[in-house]
């Protein structure tokens, strides 16, 4: 499909989902808590003068509803007239989003006719006169798919998890606190996929204000892992910003300057995971879930990784990786298995399921593990006792059996850390640690941020400031130097950009 | 020993002093010298300063000599915390080279194998691993002498045997008996090492302090079973050690009674006594050289880095603690209400009243350097005092 449509405008767009019209007014009244504040807002929202709010900010591309089967279908394109005129006239691209029963083809050729820059669609397979993106739900993306983009649904609203204890943050296995974030799934999409990845997801509803540091921390949470949100505003700042309020104004100011940090930063997004370890999986039915958990529970303790599709395994190398983890129900093909095992021969570690079998001396480890740990070539084997089945204890065992001796990274005095983002350049030449915060409130101590290598230069970006070169510490008790990041820096997030 | 009426009903029940402390109150509290050495950091000069204070107190070759030695150190709260941007070891943490330094002198001193051990919070591996998450280096530990061990006891002891059951003598204020590590059982010597430094629940932490993370939190720590102790610890000490919420796993022995304030300042203290007499320590050893004031570890505002380039040692931990009580600017003879236990009762007394030892300093003979010139008042430092509200401790 879109074999002779230019792909390129939707590379590095800022797009901002724009609820407007009759479609939006449809599905809404049928929801709890629709009143005419909302109705309005939606009407307002469909007006050309609403797209005020983008000038002078990167957004660049608003998402707004197109076709979804209802009667009201024709009534939304019709009415959007003014709206993508003066979207035209702003230079802002518009994608009109498909789903419901929508006849595709009679969408597309309606979002041709009136100018639209690119629809999206869930599993259109034909041919098409404008770029289609392929949206998807988390599990069942069309991998393979040729895409301007790809949209992914069913995500979380990035933060600490407060979604029991009476408000208290819900506590993990751990008792840490549980971090949302879509982090994990974002890294493993992008090591699959060539084309942009839009994440979708929305602000907790139920007519929650949602500060503009939690819409901040959804941008960093996805941008970081190399994704890129369609920022999503809650009813009531769409209100307020149609209304025109300061406050309002001042929030989406800070909104649209995280976005717009990320969007001057797009090199970024190309560089790869100096993880340790790598995680094998086809991703896919249950191995989904399982690896899919592990990678989420090895970001959120900070354990960094890289992600190894199956499919792609045997083609690449595992340089600068100390350990796999094949957590697959299924055995890896005999091309892959002699890869991993020629891997662990030469000094790796491999932590996998009972399948894979028992060799080498015993090497017990010294912490309690569901792993038998024996002894091959000059690495080991770490074999699950029985069938895998908490990712939890996979993602602790691995750090464990790895060694802490062999970190890259700590960060001291981080609130609710978690999902730090440590990569390189194509080149090797810049290594970027990316550190967030997905507390409301930090301990408001000073950071300190220890690395196992020493730079020779070293820049602390933060949003909305210049760069500000930073001179290692002398680490007094251990290898590496540190950083003492400065009182001022943000909590929420901050990148050190090292030159090699 | 001074008590009123309150803290008779609220600590012993209406089984009356008559039945429950007849032994306690026979308890005798000995004296034993303490040293203090004024020291300005932790390389040579420690290494000397400490070296002298064991000349002081008599000398280290008749206490170790051929003996498993236990070096308890205080490595409480995460591993990633830091007052300010300074390493732990040089705010609320033993730091490692003292540690490196007196497996040295100990080893000089002819002991047969030396174990540096902590209950590492909610650690579920090793010691070693902890170390190297927070920054240090094992090895410098490791290889400051032959037959070095670190263990978490925290974790089940490995062997047939993880846990050994503790009576406290006279009968204990909070509990009669307490399981820990075997390693503990294995130690024919136990050294208590940290900070000298205050704290938000139990007034100060000092050698005795320390003794409360001897506790495993597989068996005292939070969400562990109802009936035998976790595989692995979950949590802190929060809810059975400060709050009182719940009892260990049946399979270890529970409070004497369960319907004493279930408050920190009451309990903290006496799990902390109980422990000083059911775990004899046979030497502490303070650090005050760099160490924080306000709290036992970094508490934003309430807490401060602070260097009063002093350390206290002794062979008997409340004579050395009631010294460096005195060193902080506190009287340990304060009671509840009073400086630093404002809000706590005091370890010290409750200590003495087990027979652990005196805190009368007029009763301890202090060698080295007088306590007026190495006094540093700990109030003047630090900022606003804050207690943890119960179950919300996040340390332990």
């Amino acid at each position: 499909m879109n074999n002779n449509v230019d792909m390129t405008p939707l590379q590095n767009v800022v797009p901002l989902h724009w609820p407007s019209g009759p479609i939006e007014i449809a599905r809404r009244e049928k929801t709890e808590g629709f009143n005419t504040l909302i109705r309005r807002t939606l009407e307002r929202w469909h007006e050309p003068a609403a797209l005020e709010i983008a000038k002078d900010t990167p957004v660049d591309c608003i998402v707004m509803s197109w076709a979804a089967g209802l009667p009201v279908d024709a009534e939304q394109q019709r009415t959007a007239g003014p709206l993508l005129e003066a979207a035209r006239r702003r230079n802002l691209a518009v994608v009109g989003w498909v789903d419901g029963t929508a006849d595709h083809h009679a969408a597309i050729a309606a979002a041709s006719k009136a100018g639209l820059a690119a629809v999206a669609i869930r599993g259109f397979k034909g041919s098409a006169d404008l770029p289609v993106i392929a949206w998807s739900e988390r599990a069942n993306v069309p991998w393979d798919l040729a895409a301007p983009a790809v949209a992914i649904t069913g995500n979380v609203w990035p933060g600490v998890s407060l979604a029991s204890n009476a408000g208290d943050a819900s506590s993990g296995p751990t008792s840490l606190p549980w971090l949302d974030s879509n982090s994990w799934y974002i890294q493993m999409a992008r090591a699959r996929l060539k084309a942009p990845l839009w994440v979708m997801f929305d602000p907790p509803g139920k007519g929650a204000v949602v500060p503009a540091r939690s819409y901040a921390r959804a941008i960093c949470d996805s941008e970081a892992a190399g994704g890129r949100w369609v920022i999503s505003l809650d009813d009531n700042l769409r209100a307020e910003l149609a209304a025109g309020t300061a406050a309002a104004q001042e929030s989406w100011r800070q909104i649209t300057a995280a976005a717009g940090f990320f969007k001057e930063h797009a090199e970024w997004k190309s560089y790869r995971s100096l993880g340790l370890v790598g995680v094998i999986s086809d991703f896919s039915g249950g191995n989904f879930e399982l690896s899919g958990e592990i990678l989420n529970l090895m970001a959120r303790r900070d354990l960094l990784f890289r992600v190894v599709w199956k499919s792609q395994a045997t083609g690449q190398l595992f340089r600068g990786l100390k350990a796999l983890v094949y957590a697959d129900a299924g055995p890896p093909d005999r091309a892959l298995r002699r890869k991993i095992a020629d891997f662990v021969e030469q000094g790796g570690l491999l932590v996998t399921g009972p399948n894979w079998g028992t060799e080498g001396k015993p090497e017990p480890p010294d912490f309690q593990t569901q792993f038998d740990v024996h002894a091959v070539g000059k690495g080991r084997v770490a074999v699950a006792r029985k069938e895998i089945t908490d990712p939890y204890q996979v993602a602790v065992d691995t750090q464990f059996l790895l060694s802490h001796r062999n970190d890259l990274v700590k960060i001291y005095n981080s609130a609710s850390s978690g999902c730090t983002r440590f990569t390189a350049s194509p080149d090797g030449k810049t290594a970027l640690l990316q550190c967030l915060s997905y507390a409301d409130r930090g301990r408001g101590g000073l950071r300190t941020i220890w690395v196992r290598q020493r730079y020779r230069s070293t820049r602390l970006w933060t949003i909305g400031a210049q760069p500000v070169p930073l001179d290692p510490e002398a680490s007094e008790e251990y290898v590496g130097v540190e950083y003492h990041m400065p009182a001022n820096a943000p909590q929420s997030y901050f990148a050190l950009e090292f030159a090699a | 020993m001074s008590m009123n009426r309150r803290e008779f009903m609220a600590g012993f029940g209406a089984a009356g002093l008559a039945m429950v402390q007849p032994a306690r109150m026979r308890a005798t509290a000995p004296t034993a010298p303490v040293a203090i050495a004024r020291c300005k950091s932790y390389g040579a000069e420690f290494l000397a300063a400490t070296g002298k204070m064991f000349d002081q107190l008599g000398g280290m070759g008749r206490l170790v000599k051929g003996k498993t030695v236990t070096l308890k150190i205080n490595l409480t709260g995460g591993e990633t915390i830091r007052q300010d941007y300074l390493p732990q070891g040089r705010t609320f943490w033993t730091h490692p080279r003292t540690v490196a330094g007196v497996i040295h002198l100990l080893d000089k001193a002819g002991a047969r194998r030396i174990r540096v051990v902590e209950g590492a919070w909610m650690w579920p591996a090793s010691l070693e691993e902890f170390m190297l998450k927070a920054g240090w280096d094992p090895n410098l530990l490791l290889r400051a002498a032959p037959r070095v061990e670190l263990i978490n006891t925290n974790m089940p002891h490995k062997g047939n045997k993880p846990y050994t059951r503790f009576p406290v003598p006279h009968g204990g204020h909070l509990f009669p008996a307490y399981d820990l590590s075997t390693a503990y059982a294995e130690s024919d010597v136990l050294v208590s090492m940290n900070k000298i430094k205050e704290h938000a629940t139990a007034g100060v932490t000092l050698s005795i302090k320390n003794l409360f993370g001897i506790t495993p939190t597989t068996i005292y720590g939070n969400k562990v079973p109802i009936d035998e102790p976790a595989p692995i610890p979950y949590g802190g000490r929060s809810d059975i050690g400060h709050a009182g919420s719940r009892q260990p796993p049946k399979s270890s022995p529970a409070e004497k009674d369960a319907t004493t304030p279930r408050q920190g300042g009451y309990r903290i203290p006496r799990i902390i006594a109980d422990l000083a007499a059911a775990v004899p320590v046979s030497l502490a050893i303070l650090d005050g050289i760099e160490t924080i004031a306000g709290a036992e570890l970094p508490r934003g505002e309430s807490t401060k880095a602070i260097s009063p380039g002093v350390l206290v040692a002794g062979t008997n931990p409340v004579t050395t603690d009631a010294v460096a009580m005195a060193v902080m600017g506190f009287d340990p003879m304060a009671d509840r209400g009073k400086a630093p236990f404002e809000t706590c009762d005091n370890t010290l007394r409750l200590a003495q009243e087990l027979g652990v030892g005196t805190r009368d300093l007029g009763q301890i003979e202090v060698t080295g350097a007088p306590i007026k010139d190495v006094r540093f008042n700990f109030r003047e430092h630090g900022g606003p005092r804050q207690s943890w509200p119960p179950g919300r401790r996040p340390s332990a």
